[in-house]
C-alpha cells in the first residue's frame, strides 16, 4: 500500500537503569500512519507516548522494531545517513514545553527561519525574514512579534512560534508531543483548532500525542490507546469511543467528565490502579478497521 | 444640573512622573574613559609621542624626568614617555591576542567535553585535570623552548594554550546543562550540525557565564607577558613592552632611577584595574540578561 507514510513495527524501547536492570517502555507497538490522516496516540503518564515519539524523530534509538518512513528504514544508520535530508526536512516535531523548545536568545524571526538556515533553501519570498514573517501569519501571530525573543511572548504565542518553525520546512509529518498540555483552557482551544485548519489546509500527516481523551475525539480521525508500553486498542476516533473494546480503553473513557450534572452524578469511576488490565495477547481487528489488544482463542 | 460639578468617574491616576536614570548609573565609568585613553593612546601614538622609542641618546642615559624626557629616560637612553605608549600596543596585543586563543579553546574543548558520550568526557576532563596541575609558568617555559625564539605571536599562542583549562570547566558544566534542553534537541532534528549547534544555541547561552572570565583572561595574559619579560624568558629587550621596560627594573633600582620601574608599573596596574572593574560589572550585566522581568 503506498499510501501508508510512516510504518511502525514491533517498536521496542528499553532504558538501561544502572548496571542489569532496564526497564521496558515501549513493548511490540505498531501502527501505521496514512498520508493525511491525524493519528492520535493516548495514554497516561509513562505509558511510552513520548518515547515512541522520540523513538520516530530518531531522537531515541529502538531497542528493537522497524519504523519506515517513506520506504526508509530509519533505525538503520546506514540508511538513515543516505536519506538524511529528505528525513531532516519533511519531518517535524513540535515539544511540549515551549518555553524549553525555542532558545531564549534568538528572536522569533530566527527561530522560524533555523531550519531553512540549516539546509541553506533558498526561500521562496524572497529573505528568510519575509519567509518567517509569512509563517507567523499563518498561525495567527502578528509581525510585530518578530524581533521578540520568547521570554517576551506569552505560552500560546510561544507554542505558535514552535509551529510555525515546524510548518516552515512544509512536513509530510508532524510529530506533536503533547503541544497543548502546558498551556491553559482556552490557548488549548485555539491552538487545537490551529491545528486542524493547519492540517486541512496543508495536508501533512499528523502523529499527535496527548493525553486528553476529548481533544484527541474532536481533532483526530484515528487513535491508539497505549498502556503501559503496549498498544491495547487502535481504531477510527469516534468508533473507539463509541464503543471502547479494550477494559483499558473503558477505565479510561469513563475518566472523562461528563458536561451535564445528572449523568456526572451517576457516572461510575473505574479505579484505573485496582483492575488488573490485560497486557498480553495480540492485536486482532474487531471490526473493520478496530482492533483490540486480545489473547489467542478468546473471541 | 449642577454646573458647579460635573460627574466624571473614577479618578484617573496620573502617570508616575518618568524616573530619569542617570546613563552612566552603575557603569563603572572612569575605568572606561581610563582604559579607553590608555588603548586610543596606544594604537595612534605615531600621532603625539615626541621621539623615537627605539633611538638610543647614549649620552643621556638614566635621565630623570624633565623638559627632555616627560617620563624620564632608561639605562640606553631611550625616551620612557614614547616607550609607555609604543610598548604599550604590544603589551595590549599580546592581553587580547592570547586571550581569544584561550577563550576559542576553552570554548570548542568545553563544548566537545560537554556533548561527548560519558567515558570521553571523562578522559576529557581527567586530561584537563593533568594539564592544570602542571605549573603555568614551567608549562609556559616549556613551550617557548619548543616554539624557539619569542615573539609577540609566539608569545601570545604559549600564553593562550596554557591559560583555557579553567574557562574551559565552566563551559563543559553549562553545556551540559544546556544540551538537554529542547531547542538542541529540536535542532538536532532539524538536521543542525555539531558548529551550528554551538555557534546559535550552545555559544550565546554560555557566553555570559564566560564573558567575566574571558575579560580576566586578558588581565591575565597582560601580567604573564610582564611577568615573562621581567624574567628575561620573554619578549627580548629590543621589543619594547610594558614587560620588557620592567626586566630593566634591576639595574633601575641599584642606581636609584625610580622612574624607569614606577612609570611601567603604574601603567601596567591601572590598565589591569581597569580591565578587572570593567570585567566584574560585566558579570552582574551577563546574569541580568534573559530574565523575564
Amino acid at each position: 500500500m503506498d499510501d501508508i507514510l510512516l510504518d511502525v513495527q514491533d517498536l521496542t524501547h528499553c532504558f538501561r537503569l544502572g548496571r542489569n536492570r532496564t526497564l521496558r517502555v515501549l513493548d511490540g507497538v505498531s501502527f501505521q500512519l496514512r498520508r493525511g490522516e491525524i493519528f492520535g496516540l493516548v495514554g497516561e503518564s509513562g505509558s511510552g507516548k513520548s518515547t515512541a515519539a522520540k523513538c520516530i524523530m530518531n531522537i531515541l534509538r529502538p531497542t528493537a522494531g522497524k519504523i519506515r518512513y517513506l520506504g526508509v528504514n530509519t533505525c538503520d544508520p546506514g540508511q538513515f545517513r543516505s536519506h538524511r535530508k529528505l528525513l531532516q526536512t519533511s519531518r517535524q516535531i513540535i515539544f511540549q514545553d515551549s518555553t524549553s523548545s525555542l532558545n531564549p536568545r534568538m528572536t522569533v524571526a530566527e527561530i522560524i527561519a533555523e531550519p531553512m538556515a540549516i539546509h541553506r533553501i533558498l526561500p521562496s519570498r524572497g529573505s528568510l525574514r519575509a519567509e518567517a514573517a509569512f509563517q507567523l501569519k499563518c498561525v495567527g501571530m502578528d509581525p510585530g512579534c518578530l524581533d521578540k525573543r520568547p521570554p517576551e511572548l506569552s505560552g500560546g504565542q510561544r507554542q505558535r512560534t514552535a509551529i510555525a518553525r515546524a510548518l516552515s520546512m512544509s512536513p509530510e509529518l508532524l510529530v506533536a508531543d503533547e503541544p497543548i498540555a502546558s498551556l491553559d483552557v482556552s490557548i488549548q482551544a485555539q491552538i487545537i483548532n490551529l491545528f486542524k485548519h493547519l492540517q486541512a489546509e496543508h495536508g501533512f500527516t499528523f502523529l499527535f500525542i496527548a493525553h486528553d481523551l476529548s481533544v484527541v475525539r474532536y481533532l483526530c480521525d484515528r487513535v491508539g490507546v497505549l498502556f503501559r508500553g503496549r498498544l491495547v486498542e487502535m481504531g477510527p476516533a469516534k468508533e473507539v469511543f463509541s464503543h471502547p473494546l479494550h477494559p483499558y480503553t473503558q477505565a479510561l473513557l469513563s475518566a472523562v467528565p461528563i458536561p451535564d450534572p445528572r449523568r456526572e452524578r451517576a457516572r461510575q469511576l473505574l479505579d484505573l490502579d485496582e483492575v488488573p488490565f490485560d497486557r498480553e495477547g495480540t492485536l486482532a481487528e474487531a471490526f473493520p478497521g478496530h482492533f483490540v489488544l486480545r489473547k489467542e482463542g478468546t473471541a | 444640573m449642577d454646573e458647579r460639578f460635573t460627574l466624571t468617574g473614577p479618578r484617573t491616576p496620573l502617570p508616575p512622573p518618568p524616573v530619569k536614570r542617570p546613563w552612566h548609573e552603575g557603569k563603572p565609568v572612569a575605568a572606561m574613559v581610563t582604559l579607553a585613553v590608555i588603548v586610543l593612546g596606544c594604537l595612534g601614538c605615531e600621532l603625539f609621542i615626541p621621539k623615537d622609542p627605539a633611538y638610543m641618546d647614549l649620552f643621556r642615559p638614566s635621565e630623570a624626568p624633565g623638559p627632555a624626557f616627560w617620563f624620564g629616560s632608561d639605562p640606553m637612553g631611550r625616551d620612557i614617555f614614547s616607550m609607555i605608549w609604543y610598548g604599550g600596543r604590544v603589551s595590549l596585543l599580546i592581553g587580547f591576542l592570547s586571550a581569544g586563543i584561550s577563550t576559542a579553546l576553552a570554548a570548542l574543548f568545553g563544548t566537545v567535553s560537554g556533548l561527548a558520550p560519558r567515558r570521553l568526557d571523562e578522559l576529557l576532563m581527567r586530561l584537563t585535570e593533568i594539564f592544570l596541575s602542571i605549573p603555568s609558568l614551567l608549562l609556559i617555559v616549556l613551550l617557548q623552548a619548543v616554539l624557539g625564539k619569542a615573539g609577540v605571536v609566539s608569545l601570545s599562542v604559549v600564553i593562550g594554550v596554557t591559560g583555557w583549562t579553567g574557562m574551559a570547566k565552566v563551559v563543559r558544566a553549562e553545556v551540559r546543562r544546556l544540551r538537554e534542553s529542547e531547542y538542541v534537541l529540536a535542532a538536532r532534528c532539524m538536521g543542525a550540525g555539531f558548529f551550528h549547534v554551538l555557534r546559535r544555541h550552545l555559544a550565546p547561552n554560555f557566553f555570559s557565564s564566560i564573558m567575566f572570565m574571558a575579560v580576566m583572561s586578558i588581565r591575565s595574559a597582560i601580567a604573564a607577558e610582564s611577568t615573562l619579560s621581567f624574567m628575561g624568558l620573554g619578549l627580548p629587550l629590543e621589543v619594547v613592552s610594558w614587560g620588557s621596560m620592567l626586566s630593566l627594573a634591576e639595574k633601575a633600582l641599584l642606581s636609584g632611577a625610580w622612574w624607569i620601574i614606577l612609570i611601567p608599573g603604574a601603567f601596567l596596574v591601572v590598565t589591569l584595574l581597569c580591565v578587572t572593574s570593567i570585567g566584574s560589572w560585566l558579570r552582574g550585566e551577563g546574569n541580568d540578561q534573559g530574565s523575564n522581568l
